[in-house]
């Protein structure tokens, strides 16, 4: 990673990885594995892979193909190099622009360097930006302190984030009156907590391990059934009862 | 405007407001499909039993758990299903959380909230619900069933409208201990130099300044590709080596920083910029031909003109 003259080795590693249950497909009638193979459309012939080539469609139904290495030649720098362009202010990127998150940890050779970085950004609260190359294409990155380490995110570029301006909405003829900002005000009070995020289970994840662990067993697996809401018009008549309740 | 991507309600206390969700990001990258190298016809894919060598049709595929004994658990879509949670149409929110709390690593995919319908009510509540987070800066948490799957979000407020994030579970944020972080506290002098070096490269953030150059370069080569030109591919670089002496590298860049940045380097000195700079250049010169020149073409291209 290079700042003006600074150069800081370091390293990349995910920093989320989804536990989400993930299945493989598998023929229902011998529980065997599924295998995807290629076929043209023309020939109806089956083709290896190396013969394969990815096309662009630049009008209906014509493309212009491109070898793997071909598609390389668009990657941009490809020196291992993240280059930190400017800092800006850490709490002025709004979340909605990280992609990816990835932490950067130091190589051996150059751990008080890294040190240097993470307390100076830490200290100023300001994140670096930068592009580098990954698999084989350009990104920019936002490299911010966090826990003790470098966290770096991919960020969208500004026209792949949607703006508010862009969507239909329509504000109500008349505002929220001042009874109903401040019971609303209260409910949220009642429900304040500090944010601990070991407090929330993944219990779709649960749920799916239990149809498995049934049906592992062999036992017949029953169908939930829907639930409908209700839509109460009277919000000031709802805060009321909510905070009656004591929230929920 | 874009169709909602899942409507229901959002539910706080016992207040609900009929809500649509879109997505807060857009899609824009360049999209391939693949074909036959030898006739450029679109590849198909088939699913094969890997047992029998046999087509098998997609109602005829079920999900299989692996498990440590050997056979694996097979699931129809059916089964499969009575896993997902009973509540559908419901946003329901558990908690308040002080945004500032709320790290953006959890932050998975963003969308936003809307009001659905024209009911004058519905609208007021949403006005009513973005005006509290909003003043209190709060964000609000709840839990919610998208395409059978249970998630996780974060409700707050962007562009003065509802916006949702989808949130990653506290397990599937990989824990930093694992991460080799910095070595020793750094002496005052060196800290203080950073810190400066940094002030006098710092700017406001402004998104719309960063392009997506790898997708401009992919329409390059797919441009040149159909006019039949050849594509030459750039060969990889060498890792760069540190520094050995970072208070000196410290200083130095920050001298560099305080006397107008990088940019102002003259024209002369092409062979000190990278390829990426030349390539910028070439693209404001207008080169043809630059996405597959070489450092040193590019430079050549350059001072040629």
């Amino acid at each position: 990673m290079s700042v003006g003259l600074v150069h800081v080795p370091v390293k990349l590693f995910t920093a989320t990885d989804s536990k989400t249950i993930s299945f493989r497909e598998v023929h229902l009638e011998d529980g065997a594995p599924i295998e995807h193979r290629r076929f043209c459309e023309k020939e109806g012939k089956e083709v290896p892979y190396e013969d394969v080539v990815r096309g662009f469609e630049v009008k209906k139904g014509q493309y212009v193909a491109l070898e793997k290495d071909e598609m390389k030649a668009a990657a941009g720098g490809t020196g291992h190099l993240i280059e930190v362009e400017h800092f800006v202010p850490v709490d002025e990127i709004d979340p909605v622009y990280y992609d990816k998150g990835y932490y950067l940890g130091a190589q051996d050779k150059a751990k008080d360097g890294y040190r240097v970085l993470h307390d100076a950004l830490e200290q100023t609260g300001r994140a670096a930006i930068g592009r580098f190359t990954f698999h084989n294409r350009e990104y920019v990155a936002a490299i911010r302190p966090y826990d003790g380490v470098l966290a770096l995110h991919t960020l969208h570029f500004a026209d792949e984030v949607v703006d508010g301006g862009d969507l239909d909405y329509t504000k109500p003829r008349k505002g929220a009156g001042d009874r109903e900002v401040k019971m609303a005000g209260k409910l949220v009070e009642s429900l304040h907590e500090e944010f601990d995020p070991k407090r929330y289970k993944d219990e779709y994840r649960k749920a799916v391990l239990k149809v498995i662990e049934q049906k592992a067993a062999g036992k017949e697996i029953e169908p939930p059934e829907d639930e409908e809401t209700e839509e109460p018009d009277d919000i000031l008549a709802a805060l009321e009862a909510s905070l009656d309740g004591g929230g929920r | 405007m874009a169709r909602p991507l899942w409507s229901g309600s959002l539910s706080f206390g016992l207040v609900n407001v009929p809500v649509q969700l879109f997505s807060g990001v857009r899609d824009q990258a360049l999209h391939f499909r693949q074909l036959h190298e030898k006739d450029g016809s679109p590849i198909e894919t088939r699913r094969f039993c890997s047992k029998e060598d046999e087509e098998v049709s997609f109602d005829q595929v079920g999900h299989g758990y692996e498990t440590d004994k050997g056979k694996p658990v097979v699931l129809t879509d059916e089964e499969l299903s009575t896993a997902a949670p009973r509540k559908t149409r419901t946003i329901d929110i558990e908690a308040f959380v002080d945004l500032t709390d709320v790290d953006p690593i959890y932050f998975d995919h963003p969308y936003f909230l809307l009001p659905q319908g024209d009911a004058e009510g519905t609208r007021r509540a949403y006005r009513l619900l973005v005006e509290v987070l909003e003043q209190s800066d709060r964000a609000a948490l709840g839990r919610f069933v998208m395409r059978t799957k249970e998630y996780l979000v974060a409700v707050r407020v962007r562009d003065g409208l509802l916006s949702l994030t989808t949130m990653r579970f506290h397990d599937e944020v990989r824990p930093t201990k694992d991460i080799p972080g910095g070595g020793r506290k750094p002496a005052k002098e060196r800290l203080e130099h950073a810190v400066a070096l940094i002030e006098a490269m710092s700017e406001d953030w402004d998104p719309s300044r960063y392009e997506d150059r790898y997708r401009k370069r992919l329409l390059d080569v797919i441009n040149r590709k159909k006019k039949g030109r050849k594509i030459t591919v750039p060969e990889d670089e060498d890792e760069p080596t540190p520094v050995p002496d970072l208070m000196k590298a410290l200083e130095e860049s920050l001298a560099q920083a305080k006397g107008g940045g990088r940019k102002p380097k003259a024209e002369d000195d092409l062979d000190d910029l990278s390829r990426d700079e030349l390539y910028e250049r070439a693209q404001e010169a207008d080169i043809e031909g630059r996405a597959n020149m070489s450092k040193g073409e590019l430079a050549d291209a350059l001072a040629d003109r």
